[in-house]
């Protein structure tokens, strides 16, 4: 029950993209640039450390066969507040992220920690997955986003990395529907290998 | 049985009350921001029709205007454009909206009062990023609309003159169809017959020759 | 209930009054939300299923029929819901809450029907069936609907294209995928990888079909 290794294990150990393939939609839709990335993860992660407190501070009181729909209902509260309060302060990374935003309800990620851990572990453990988790997911989308923007775009978070150049005549796929599927594959590819390596190297 | 419905119907109803506390923080916020969003981009627009000027926005009720937006459940609403204390029209301000590769496509035009573009901007859409998303950038599509006149919005691959954006046909042509239909929309009321009216139009005798020019 | 009033209460919208039926408007829907719009190849909704569940052609199809049966009633539900109820009670901010529970109580329901009427199904399915709720491509073709403003006659034509687009690519996944087992990939390529390639290859092909209605 160690503290620091719940708040570690959803960076790389337990990563919920790349390890637990939770989250995928958001992932590969909102990559297209890394600010979208960077704004989604937080909203999720926000989302996620609600939920996830909630969930282990009731986890005694909600009955269990009705769980599923209440963590429902605590998620899509959460996200419905997201919603509004972006709209409110935020409305540009509102409009980008458009319907992605009523979609971090159903982000398998936080119904899947709400159910596979909030529910058994006390409330700072859960708030400390929730951290690590929302953090794995964020970092899997900055680097999905960097490799789409810098290749589909020539921009690093809307600067200017490869040129005008290269600008007027990018790798358009990478940022366009495909691209995201075939970089994920390869992203999961290179992981393998370095498990392999890990494994090999015992 | 009763009793888990119970539970559920309680979380729920705490959920509702939360969210209406924040909504009605937060919905007069957003309210304000959509009218100011919309007020800015009627200044930029408009700004064209008479530089340097402060401008005033009043909706209109046109008799006889049909409405070619029906299909995407819009309206059109046209908005006239005054320089106060002066209450007579220097022009017009609308919303196009068209119906692009993955959204319906929001464009804010101004004309001058014989129908001509003096310039758009492009209010939402959600087309794809790094091709259709472009649109916004006024150097690739919407700058070649500023002067034209309602017929001559016809993309190149329709046979008119407008050149598309590189692989963004959809994109291109929701923008300049939609917008001809408005306008078209606009004249058959009647809005854009003061061409004769030398006093408001200083450049009425312009017009007269390049429309001739312009109807091919 | 006679016939007419049953197509214009389909066709309108409490906004805008009846948007008629246009045959056209129509089948440039089902084209979008099939090919050119594919809810999972290109909206990128529907991506767990897809992974999950595409290794066999049988479940494949399975979890297809499943997926539109959803779809329909679930925006059926939503849209009544949120137009002749949230938005007259102006508690549109609510859509998102009213839409998943309407959704998690309609896959309540698929599980009780094919635990009674097919059983082997249902355990095929196994953990993917209550994952149904999840599936972002319900929720979203809902929100979808709103957010277009269309009747309910298009959202429901929406519903079954979107579901049938979703098992389009589903099953040609499958197909796939079942190939690719006796296939010679590279190691660090197995699994999870090269399903995610193919899905690239295949949303390519989708990709040619911008532009098909017009």
């Amino acid at each position: 029950m160690s503290l620091v290794k719940d708040l570690t294990n959803g960076i790389y150990r337990e990563n919920p993209v790349f390890k637990l393939a939770l989250g995928m939609c958001p992932f590969l839709a909102v990559t297209t640039s890394v600010e979208n990335a960077l704004g989604m993860g937080a909203a999720a992660t926000f989302v996620l450390i609600c939920s996830n407190f909630l969930v282990s501070l009731f986890r005694n009181l909600i009955p269990s066969k009705v769980r599923i729909p209440c963590y429902i209902v605590i998620i899509a509260t959460f996200v419905t507040l997201v919603d509004m309060v972006m709209n409110a302060y935020l409305p540009d990374l509102h409009k980008s992220l458009g319907i992605f935003i009523p979609l971090i309800v159903v982000n398998c990620i936080i119904l899947g920690r709400a159910e596979g851990y909030a529910n058994r572990h006390p409330v700072i453990n859960s708030v400390a997955d929730a951290i690590g988790m929302g953090i794995g997911f964020t970092m899997a989308m900055v680097i999905l986003a960097s490799f789409r923007e810098l290749l589909g775009n020539g921009t690093w978070l809307n600067m200017n990395v490869l040129g005008t150049a290269y600008q007027n005549q990018p790798l358009l796929i990478a940022i366009l529907a495909p691209g995201a599927f075939i970089l994920l594959g390869f992203i999961l590819g290179f992981f393998n290998i370095l498990e392999k390596r890990k494994g090999g190297g015992q | 049985m009763f009793k888990l419905g119970l539970i559920l119907m309680l979380v729920a109803l705490v959920a509702a009350v939360a969210l209406g506390l924040v909504n009605s923080r937060t919905a007069p916020i957003i309210a304000v921001q959509k009218e100011l969003e919309k007020q800015n981009a009627m200044n930029e627009v408009a700004a064209s029709l008479s530089p340097g000027d402060s401008l005033a926005f009043d909706s209109l009720s046109v008799s006889g205007l049909g409405n070619p937006y029906a299909v995407c459940d819009n309206t059109l609403d046209v908005v006239k454009v005054s320089v106060p204390p002066d209450t007579s029209r220097i022009g017009y301000v609308f919303i196009a909206y068209g119906k692009g590769y993955s959204s319906t496509i929001q464009t804010m035009v101004a004309t001058g009062l014989e129908g001509r573009v003096s310039n758009t901007t492009i209010l939402y859409q959600q087309e794809t990023p790094g091709l259709g998303a472009n649109v916004e950038n006024p150097s690739k599509l919407i700058g070649s609309f500023n002067g034209l006149i309602p017929s001559e919005f016809i993309l190149k691959n329709d046979g008119g003159g407008i050149d598309a954006m590189t692989g963004c046909t959809i994109t291109s042509r929701a923008v300049t169809n939609s917008i001809r239909t408005g306008l078209e929309a606009m004249n058959e009321a009647g809005l854009f017959t003061d061409r004769t009216d030398e006093s408001e139009n200083p450049e009425g005798t312009v017009m007269e020759s390049s429309t001739e020019g312009g109807v091919e | 209930m006679n016939a007419t009033v049953l197509l214009t209460t389909l066709l309108a919208t409490p906004e805008s009054g009846s948007q008629g039926f246009d045959l056209g408007k129509m089948m440039a829907i089902i084209i979008a939300s099939i090919f050119v719009n594919n809810f999972v190849l290109s909206r990128f909704l529907g991506i767990c299923p897809f992974l999950g569940v595409s290794k066999q052609l049988d479940s494949a199809v399975g979890m297809g029929a499943a997926v539109i049966f959803v779809m329909t009633l679930a925006t059926l539900g939503s849209w009544t819901v949120y137009n002749l109820l949230l938005v007259p009670m102006g508690l549109s901010y609510l859509r998102t809450i009213a839409f998943i529970l309407i959704i998690a109580s309609l896959v309540q329901l698929v599980e009780m029907i094919l635990q009674k009427f097919s059983p082997a199904l249902y355990k095929a399915l196994g953990i993917f069936l209550p994952l149904i709720t999840t599936n972002c491509a319900i929720l979203g073709v809902a929100v979808l609907n709103i957010d277009e403003k269309y009747s309910l006659g298009y959202s429901l034509v929406n519903a079954i294209a979107a579901g049938i687009g979703f098992t389009l690519a589903l099953v040609l996944m499958a197909g796939l995928r079942q190939k690719l087992e006796l296939a010679d990939v590279p190691p660090a390529l197995k699994g999870k990888p090269v399903a995610f390639l193919v899905a690239g290859l295949m949303s390519i092909a989708f990709l040619g079909f911008a532009g098909l209605g017009g």
